[in-house]
């Protein structure tokens, strides 16, 4: 193709622009096709599709049958050509009047091979009601059909409709192309074809006057579909079969198919539907994140279609934006899109610079991509649904959708999940493999998400296999995925999502461009009988925040409503196209600071002249409806009041700031009032806050913006305080508790309390204290036990020991920036805490004794006996002395035998016995693990100290 | 039992120390047997409660000395559970339902129909009534309150109820009219003096009358304050100085030093620093209504006497609305920013004079 671009500059750009589809798009048929010819047709009519879509007005009409086509890759078409262009000689003679206007735009149709030229009457008859089918068949391209009879037959039928001087009779159209060639299409037909009657549905004659445009429009539409059915076809046919094999009826039919939607559509479908793009190329998203995505998909055709991937020729590198730019930056004269786009990448670039990398990256082990999944997101009406369906399909893949509307509860999911990716539709003719687009995932339960991800995660039991028996192992290989998966969501960030936004290939929606959007919308327009102008359009754009389906569906509205006319006034006063959205607190509150950017006038002092003013009544109303659409008004005020002290509004006087907070505190009482009340009516007076602290407090500076926490803090630590007096009284006796309340206790006693606890102790050991001071000792810990304070030991982070006070009460009645309080020392707390577990002892003590005076007793009376003593006796009787009565099995006294065995001849003792009678007779004696002991126990083996 | 305010409180009506008219009336009250509700108020350290207990006392003798504390569980309605503390003798049950929070009419309708069906056992010996004391009423619900009026009157013949709070605005009309109302005012100066003389000559000690007076302004006649503060002053320093600083409480001192900001300068962004005192002030459990009567003071002894009446109005103003609102730093800080308007246009009005 080099050749190619060399000879005409201005396609090289779209050569390099759309690099990355054409490698697609080429790597779909490479190496499939057996039919040499038919692949390089297939490139051409695709290439050339590319640059009408695209519209260049230079590469056009007539001059492109003077295009000798580079020998080196159309050695087989050339000579046909020359035929074909003969033929086409032959048919201008023929039908005289006829010429070729729409010449370039029929090239692309002729991809279509019919096997046979009555399948193609029949096509024909049933394509007639659309002209520009007619026209299309006036293809240079015709050629390489096999039977010249045909596009003789088609010849003919397009002339009889498209006319190069004004008909004789009937009435007519003038159709007049970029390059001011005038043709005159015949409006009636004398086979009553309705020629235009898709073109201008209410019958406005004043329709056509830019025909190119339209016709570019219809053609893309038609074309779109066979294209893409026909690459499709090509795709299967070629791994498979011969060209010439391939079945013609199976296109005849889908072609069919499309048809009756067509008609469909344009009696019911919304025109968000009907003018929903087909095709790739049709697209109104963002190119790079179209292209991201194809390539993404592409990074399947391994394990699904079971292709080699083609590793990336060196020159789409040299095509990478920025170095083209670099090279040859005359270029960007010309095409100021491009221009732009590269600015776009030099922004951004880490971040599509990763996005490169990651479709870059090497396939796993079972030749799938790295992120199994694709996660679109953005807000509304970008076209997520569409690109995911269009992309799906263009890759050859039948689409199954799950979105909110379907059961997503964990089972269902699950058992769709593996529907989807495992199986295979074997009826019908879409026998293709299926790509998941589970939309609107952010509204998923979490279960259905982990069931998503343990699909994702789900590992072969043989992982390291050669995946070049993917296709045949692809039944018994039940776990792994091995489909592609496009999830689409508005919101990233909900929580739900969080495993998985690791582990998918994200890509966030850019805003439609307004200029593409309007143009799609003038397109639209024109064809339903509408007028509208590009500043009304723009105007509906920036209203919509481009959003197409806001646009498309508003537009309808207008056109439901009568309106032909469309102006800005209509579009500004309108009611709908207002999306109802929540835009995000911090918009709201950055919308309220702020001026808006084109006025430039300052907000005087008050508020009652700013709706006076032209521009006050708009901002009014604009603010007023971003606050009712928040809907969160506690937090929108909350927000409101952390930051409009921070804004740059002068206000020497502080009655900005004094009405401020007037409005607050009665948004204050009014929320009260609601709620308690319950009465909800009350609510709309709510968002009027935020109009308020706009025409108070905004201004032309962009506002430096935080999260109000402040309350949420101040809620938090009154908790916390609140506990720690609500434990300090828990405990407390209760003839102290009933005078106290936390009221008290935080606004009078606690500070007093805690100095009297800090009385100024000597520091010696108590036993040394003066009476007096043992009595301030013990009053001390009579108060602290009173009080249910006591001091506890604890490691500060330094590795100090520090004895604090427990419940932390101190902490409750600081406050920062006084000078602390006086604090006892270490030894002294240590001390007072020692002395206070003694007392509570005592005290624990007394209060057994006298709720069961006997048992105390019974535990103070000694016994004279030594512990170690007892013990010893009923050791050495049992030893020794003590023989059991022996019984049997069953209980019943066995008569002793004769008990001498341990003794033995000589007289000795047993060594049991001797152990007995020496322990006996000592005094002092050890038994292991026995005694009481207040220490901590454990059993100890032998083989442990070994 | 080791506070002073706490080992020297009168145990009964005779040994009270101040209002003694009113000692005697009260038990003239309990013995003449007609023994109505009564409605307890007046402001905290007042002696309120202590009141109460001794007219208890004066009703059951030594029995209700014997306290317990019970912790009681209530399924509302909504099966949500409350848990509420409530401190009970034989006699009487005492009960805070402002901790239940917005669900104390459930509190008052559960438990007080509880206490108020079952009969004493021993009537002849014994009164034929409980007493149920409800303390903090001012803080109760309207819905609470309303739930009290029928019960009032329905379980006059068993219960009787001794509503305590600070003040009776917050306390709805046909409540107040069912109640005999029982003021206890703050003691005066002398009174708190003499008290705090009188515990120091218990303890054995000396407090010079200088002293003795300048805790009682510094606790603003709150005995239990001063109280408190004497022992401070006792556990600071022993003997006693005349000129012996005496402890404050910190919120107060935090409180003076905001006034202090408030009125050095005047700009959105001291509001923002005295925006974070307040919330300060707020988390430490004092209640707005207390930091905006503190605020006033404070304020109202650093501004000129002219602005004096507008500031009070202006404090009134925000009060109320405090007091209808819910989210009491928009309406502290309201108060703060128009203080802070109208000072600085009297001190700009008063350079104007100057200069012209």
């Amino acid at each position: 193709m080099d050749e190619y671009d060399e000879m005409y500059g201005i396609e090289d750009e779209y050569d390099q622009q759309f690099a990355d589809e054409l490698e697609v798009l080429a790597e779909m048929d490479n190496g499939e096709l057996t039919d040499m010819l038919f692949r390089k047709c297939n490139l051409i009519a695709l290439f050339y599709y590319f640059i009408l879509t695209f519209g260049v007005r230079s590469f056009c009409n007539c001059a492109l049958y003077q295009v000798s086509l580079p020998c080196t890759l159309f050695t087989a078409p050339k000579a046909k050509r020359q035929k074909q262009d003969a033929s086409v000689v032959k048919r201008l003679f023929d039908s005289q009047q006829t010429d070729e206007v729409t010449a370039p735009t029929t090239r692309t149709d002729d991809i279509t091979p019919p096997s046979s030229p009555e399948q193609y009457e029949s096509t024909h008859s049933s394509a007639s009601s659309r002209p520009t089918r007619a026209v299309l068949d006036v293809s240079g391209f015709a050629a390489f059909s096999q039977t010249p009879q045909r596009t003789a037959a088609a010849a003919v039928t397009a002339s009889q409709c498209v006319l190069k001087r004004p008909p004789l009779d009937g009435e007519y159209i003038t159709v007049t192309d970029s390059s001011g060639n005038r043709v005159y299409l015949r409006q009636k037909e004398n086979t009553g074809r309705k020629v235009i009657s898709s073109l201008h549905l209410d019958g406005s004659l004043g329709l056509l006057s830019e025909p190119f445009a339209v016709l570019r429009v219809q053609v893309a539409e038609r074309v779109s579909p066979r294209l893409f059915l026909m690459s499709i076809v090509i795709v299967h046919s070629g791994v498979t079969e011969q060209f010439g094999e391939f079945g013609g009826p199976e296109v005849e039919e889908e072609e069919e198919d499309n048809e009756d939607e067509d008609e469909e559509g344009r009696r019911s479908r919304l025109w968000v539907d009907r003018f929903s793009p087909h095709h790739y190329t049709e697209l109104l998203s963002d190119d790079f994140t179209n292209r991201c995505l194809l390539k993404w998909l592409k990074l399947w055709d391994t394990v699904v279609f079971g292709r080699e991937r083609k590793v990336r020729p060196p020159q789409v590198d040299r095509q990478a934006p920025a170095q083209a730019q670099a090279k040859n930056p005359y270029q960007n004269k010309f095409k100021p899109n491009q221009a732009a786009e590269n600015t776009n990448f030099k922004t951004f670039k880490t971040k599509s610079q990763i996005t490169e990398e990651i479709l870059e990256a090497e396939l796993d082990n079972h030749k799938r991509p790295k992120f199994k999944v694709a996660m679109l997101s953005g807000p509304p009406g970008l076209g997520k649904t569409t690109l995911a369906h269009v992309i799906a399909k263009h890759a050859g893949y039948n689409v199954v959708e799950i979105n909110a509307s379907d059961d997503r509860s964990a089972e269902v999911f699950q058992r769709r999940i593996d529907t989807a990716t495992q199986m295979k539709s074997v009826l019908g003719t879409n026998q293709r493999p299926n790509c998941l687009i589970i939309d609107e995932i952010d509204g998923a339960p979490t279960a259905a998400i982990n069931i998503l991800l343990a699909t994702l995660n789900r590992k072969d039991g043989h992982g390291g296999e050669e995946g070049g028996e993917t296709t045949k192992k692809k039944k018994k290989k039940d776990g792994v995925l091995l489909r592609p998966i496009i999830c689409i969501c508005n919101d990233l960030y909900v929580p739900a999502l969080r495993p998985l936004r690791l582990q998918a290939f994200l890509l966030a929606f850019p805003q439609t461009q307004p200029t593409r959007l309007t143009q799609r919308l003038s397109e639209i327009s024109r064809v339903q009988g509408m007028k509208a102008d590009t500043g009304t359009l723009m105007a509906l754009c920036e209203k919509t925040d481009n959003d197409i389906r806001s646009c498309i569906n508003t537009l309808q509205f207008l056109h439901g409503r009568g309106q032909r006319m469309v102006d800005t006034r209509t579009v500004q006063s309108v009611a709908v196209g207002q999306k109802d959205q929540n835009k995000g607190l911090f918009h709201l509150w950055q919308e309220t600071f702020q001026l808006p950017r084109v006025k430039r006038k300052r907000v005087g002092p008050g508020f009652d002249e700013g709706p006076g003013e032209g521009g006050g009544a708009q901002r009014f109303q604009h603010i007023l409806f971003l606050a009712q659409s928040s809907g969160e008004y506690d937090k929108v005020s909350q927000g409101l009041y952390d930051n409009y002290l921070s804004m740059r509004v002068r206000d020497p006087n502080m009655h900005l700031v004094c009405e401020g907070l007037q409005w607050l505190s009665f948004s204050d009482q009014l929320n009260q009032t609601i709620m308690h009340g319950q009465n909800f009516s009350l609510m709309r007076y709510l968002p009027f806050l935020s109009v308020t602290f706009h025409f108070l407090f905004a201004h032309a500076h962009v506002p430096r913006l935080s999260y109000p926490h402040s309350q949420h803090d101040a809620s938090t630590r009154l908790q916390t305080n609140r506990n720690a007096l609500s434990t300090m009284m828990a405990d407390i006796p209760p003839a102290v508790r009933s005078r106290i309340s936390e009221l008290s206790l935080s606004a009078d006693i606690l500070t007093l309390l805690l100095d009297i606890l800090c009385p100024k102790l000597r520091p010696v050991n108590p036993q040394l204290f003066s009476t007096r001071e043992k009595e301030q000792m013990r009053e001390l810990i009579d108060t602290m036990l009173a009080y249910n304070l006591s001091y506890r030991q604890d490691r500060t982070p330094e590795g100090q020991y520090t004895y604090i006070l427990e419940p932390r009460v101190d902490e409750a009645v600081k406050f920062p920036g006084l000078p602390p309080r006086r604090q006892l020392t270490y030894q002294a707390k240590q001390t007072i805490s020692r002395e206070m577990e003694q007392e509570k002892m005592r005290r624990a003590e007394h209060l057994m004794m006298l709720r069961n005076p006997a048992a105390v007793r019974l535990i103070c009376d000694p016994k004279p006996k030594k512990n170690h003593q007892q013990r010893l006796e009923t050791i050495v009787r049992q030893t020794t002395v003590e023989i059991r009565p022996e019984v049997d099995f069953f209980g019943r006294a066995v008569a002793p035998k004769p008990q001498k065995v341990l003794t033995s001849e000589t007289g000795e003792k047993s060594v049991e016995q001797s152990m007995g009678t020496a322990v006996g007779n000592s005094h002092v004696w050890f038994r292991f693990n026995e005694g009481v002991s207040n220490a901590v126990r454990r059993n100890v083996y032998i083989r442990e100290l070994l | 039992m080791s506070l002073w305010v706490d080992k020297y409180r009168p145990a009964s009506l005779g040994k009270l120390d101040y209002h003694k008219e009113q000692a005697v009336q009260l038990k003239n009250l309990v013995q003449c047997g007609d023994f109505p509700h009564l409605l307890v108020y007046g402001p905290s350290g007042a002696g309120k409660k202590t009141r109460i207990m001794c007219l208890l006392k004066e009703l059951y003798g030594a029995g209700v000395d014997k306290l317990r504390i019970e912790h009681q569980t209530i399924v509302a309605p909504s099966k949500k559970k409350i848990e509420i503390n409530t401190i009970a003798s034989n006699y009487h049950l005492e009960v805070n339902p402002s901790d239940a929070g917005n669900q104390d009419r459930v509190v008052i309708q559960e438990l007080i129909k509880t206490v108020a069906q079952s009969q004493q056992i021993q009537s002849s010996t014994q009164r034929e009534f409980k007493v149920v004391l409800l303390t903090e009423v001012d803080r109760l619900t309207k819905d609470a309150q309303h739930a009290l009026r029928r019960t009032m009157e329905k379980y006059m013949g068993t219960c009787r109820l001794i509503l305590c709070c600070n003040s009776t605005s917050k306390v709805i009309g046909p409540i107040r009219s069912r109640c005999l109302g029982v003021r206890v005012p703050l003691p005066s100066t002398e009174e708190v003096c003499s008290v705090l003389s009188t515990v120091c000559k218990k303890e054995g000690l000396s407090l010079p009358s200088e002293l003795a007076r300048q805790i009682s302004e510094r606790s603003g006649r709150n005995l239990r304050k001063a109280l408190l503060m004497c022992e401070a002053c006792r556990v600071q320093q022993y003997p006693f100085s005349v000129d012996q600083a005496v402890p404050e409480t910190d919120w107060e001192v935090y409180l003076r030093e905001t006034a202090n900001a408030i009125v050095s300068q005047q700009s959105p962004a001291r509001l923002m620093e005295v925006r974070a005192r307040l919330y300060e002030l707020l988390t430490h459990c004092i209640p707005p209504e207390i930091i905006m009567k503190g605020l006033v003071a404070e304020l109202l002894s650093n501004c000129d006497g002219q602005l004096k009446t507008e500031v009070t109005h202006i404090a009134a103003y925000y009060e109320h609305r405090l007091q209808l609102g819910n989210k009491a730093i928009y309406h502290l800080e309201a108060f703060t920013a128009k203080f802070m308007a109208i000072y600085k246009k009297f001190m700009e009005d008063g350079l104007d004079g100057l200069m012209f």
